[in-house]
């Protein structure tokens, strides 16, 4: 276990900001923390830190109590905030070395260290540049590359891709996938459902200062009613035939509007080959169709009553 | 370790083109304004002989002793006191009242008069230098009534103490009202420094920056930040304010006195305090570095105008009203330090004003560092 927080509770004068939060992250796991903005994130990120107070509770990491005198824990430990935390003065060769510096003191070991991460990151050929003479995207990675120079044991990345280019945001997400599997623990929080899917093997789901669900995907998935949803272009639709539908094993909803009929399922299986077994029976012709397999909005919808895109604004 | 920091930390401000441009250029800039705008100001300090009426009557034609002792303060020179006018009374009456003279002499039975229209350090000087004459000369007349025979010795004393104006050496410049102004912008840049102060404080709290964060999150030890953050600040606020003192002293000739050791330790103490200052203010306040670094820059001129940078008098307005707050200004201590060193023999009034930076400087310190070394912050 790298980290345990047991009972974290953290108060912005009114706000309860951490509500009684429990997590663990496993050695070599790739945790996912999901959650609106104000879910309680990035908080409970900078009180594993010992970088904020909090009210109740405690925290330990690579099995210690954390503290801001915890050098030997946080020697191991690399983070990526989710502001760009570089200096504008210095190249960027400069900039991972200076932080690097604050890890690892020999200097041909550091040397060392700042060539690879460079490389690792692809800014091999901007070494030389100012932060300011780089993209978002290219920023993002020298930020990155500043978190994973001396080689951590564990990488916090507290929402590492906000505002980068699909392009940059697959490049990060693949580097971090070949950093996991060469030994290091990831703990990645973000907003966007569809970067933890693609990313973690484990996700906790936050709201409001609280855990709402912790699993795989798949079990996260298999918690909830909601299933597989099945859409199919129709030129007609006769009513006999939709409420045929309804009654169909595992149909938990269907609608037919704009030549399109929408079929939502709890669960089950072959349900595809069900609705078309049956709508061929009743002799009707279709074109396009289409299945999506429930994501973790749905997930958080369930749960909360709300999106994960709503939630931000509350 | 710590020169990997102090190296890094050096190269970051030196890069900071804004800042270098308002520590480094302006003062320089300033200095060369000060120069060619108030640079006739430097011979305000001379002294011009007292013009005076003397009038001619024949009680002042038998004063022998007075004739000789007025013709020889009035001898063209370095040592010339007074410019004589010896005339009859309507043209003595004349002068006075249109000022051309300070005052005039009246001879007559009831004794030596000084008649004047106004007070003033003229008049003063008139009535000190008579009154100095009539008692001298009724000591030598009840002396030589008493003893006759000590007339010899007596006259050689009278000799020696005709000089009324004598150059007191304390050092070797003049009194200048132009070198407060210079002084004050040395302080003024000194306190300079507190922008570059302000600016490692940002950088070094998780709450204000998110290099801050970074710095704070990794296992170095927050003194070490901290020492090496302000070595950094210090080499560059002083490294400024030698180029300024080498500008002022080499390109536009401003006197900064002899003492170099005391000139070097002096600029080192301010650029200290400067620093020091500069980190506390960062330290101890949440808003946005530009907002704070306005307000120190409002604060950092008005401790330079309470020292006489915009205005030379206001420093002897100020010791003189409120005395205690030429103490806590570390830019008149600075500016103080600096005169004293260039116009005083002694270094009594340099060592109090270095004390007193001292002090300062390690106060500022030890609060900045209380506030700097906050191991978890409340809110991020």
């Amino acid at each position: 276990m790298l980290i345990r927080v047991q009972n974290l509770v953290k108060r912005y004068k009114e706000v309860l900001a951490l509500d009684h939060l429990n997590l663990e992250v496993h050695e070599g796991e790739i945790l996912g923390l999901l959650g609106p903005n104000g879910s309680g994130k990035t908080t409970a990120i900078n009180c594993i830190l010992s970088l904020l107070k909090y009210d109740k509770g405690s925290i330990e990491v690579f099995g210690s109590p954390m503290d801001p005198d915890s050098y030997e824990s946080k020697r191991q430990i690399g983070i990526v905030s989710q502001n760009i935390a570089l200096f504008d003065e210095l190249k960027v060769e400069e900039n991972v070395d200076y932080f690097c510096g604050l890890y690892v003191h020999d200097v041909a070991t550091r040397l060392k260290l700042v060539n690879e991460a460079i490389e690792f990151v692809g800014l091999k050929e901007f070494r030389k540049f100012y932060p300011k003479k780089l993209s978002g995207g290219l920023k993002r990675r020298l930020n990155i590359a500043c978190g994973i120079a001396h080689k951590p044991k564990l990488l916090i990345l507290d929402e590492p891709t906000v505002a980068v280019d699909p392009q940059s945001r697959n490049s990060i997400l693949e580097g971090l996938r070949t950093l996991n599997q060469q030994g290091t623990t990831i703990v990645y929080t973000s907003h966007y459902m569809e970067e933890v899917e693609q990313l973690c093997t484990r996700i906790i789901i936050m709201d409001r200062g609280k855990v709402l669900a912790t699993g795989t995907k798949d079990e996260l998935k298999a918690m909830i009613n909601t299933g597989e949803s099945v859409s199919v272009e129709l030129f007609a639709l006769p009513a006999e035939a939709l409420a045929g539908v309804r009654q169909l094993p595992n149909v938990s909803a269907a609608d037919y509007s704009q030549n399109r009929l929408t079929v939502r399922h709890v669960g089950g299986s072959h349900n595809l080959i069900t609705l078309l077994d049956y709508l061929k029976s009743q002799g009707l012709s279709y074109g396009r169709v289409y299945s999506q397999q429930p994501t973790l909005n749905d997930v958080f919808l369930e749960i909360t009553g709300r999106h994960l895109r709503d939630a931000e604004g509350m | 370790m710590f020169w990997h920091l102090f190296a890094y930390r050096l190269k970051c401000l030196l890069r900071n083109r804004g800042l270098i441009f308002w520590t480094l250029l302006f003062p320089l800039f300033m200095a060369t304004l000060f120069h060619f705008a108030f640079g006739n100001l430097m011979t305000t300090g001379t002294f011009q002989p007292i013009k005076v009426a003397v009038v001619d009557n024949v009680a002042y034609r038998r004063d022998i002793g007075l004739q000789q002792m007025l013709s020889a303060i009035s001898e063209p020179g370095d040592g010339q006191l007074l410019d004589l006018t010896i005339t009859d009374p309507e043209q003595a009456a004349e002068l006075l009242e249109e000022r051309t003279v300070a005052g005039t002499i009246l001879v007559s039975e009831q004794g030596v008069a000084l008649e004047v229209k106004r007070s003033g350090l003229n008049q003063s000087v008139l009535k000190a230098v008579l009154d100095d004459y009539v008692q001298t000369a009724s000591t030598v007349s009840q002396i030589l009534q008493q003893n006759p025979n000590a007339a010899p010795e007596l006259m050689a004393a009278l000799q020696q103490r005709i000089h009324y104006t004598v150059e007191k050496n304390l050092s070797d410049a003049e009194p200048n009202i132009m070198l407060i102004m210079f002084y004050a912008l040395i302080a003024n840049t000194c306190l300079f420094g507190s922008s570059w102060g302000l600016k490692n404080s940002t950088d070094t709290q998780a709450n204000l920056s998110d290099q801050g964060l970074r710095r704070s999150a990794a296992p170095t030890h927050k003194l070490r930040i901290i020492l090496s953050d302000t070595l950094a600040a210090l080499v560059i606020t002083y490294s400024e304010v030698l180029i300024l003192l080498g500008y002022l002293g080499l390109v536009l000739g401003v006197q900064l006195g002899n003492e170099l050791g005391y000139i070097l330790m002096i600029a080192l103490l301010g650029s200290l305090t400067g620093v020091a200052w500069g980190t506390m203010f960062g330290t101890l306040f949440r808003q946005s570095e530009a907002v704070k670094g306005g307000i120190i820059t409002v604060v950092n001129l008005t401790f330079s105008f309470f020292s006489g940078m915009m205005f030379a008098d206001i420093k002897y307005i100020v010791d003189q009203a409120a005395p205690w707050f030429s103490y806590i200004n570390p830019t008149a201590l600075i500016s103080d330090a600096f005169y004293s060193l260039y116009i005083f023999d002694s270094h009594e009034r340099f060592f109090l004003n270095a004390g007193l930076l001292g002090v300062t400087a390690v106060v500022l310190s030890v609060v900045s560092y209380l506030g700097l070394r906050s191991e978890r912050y409340a809110s991020l």
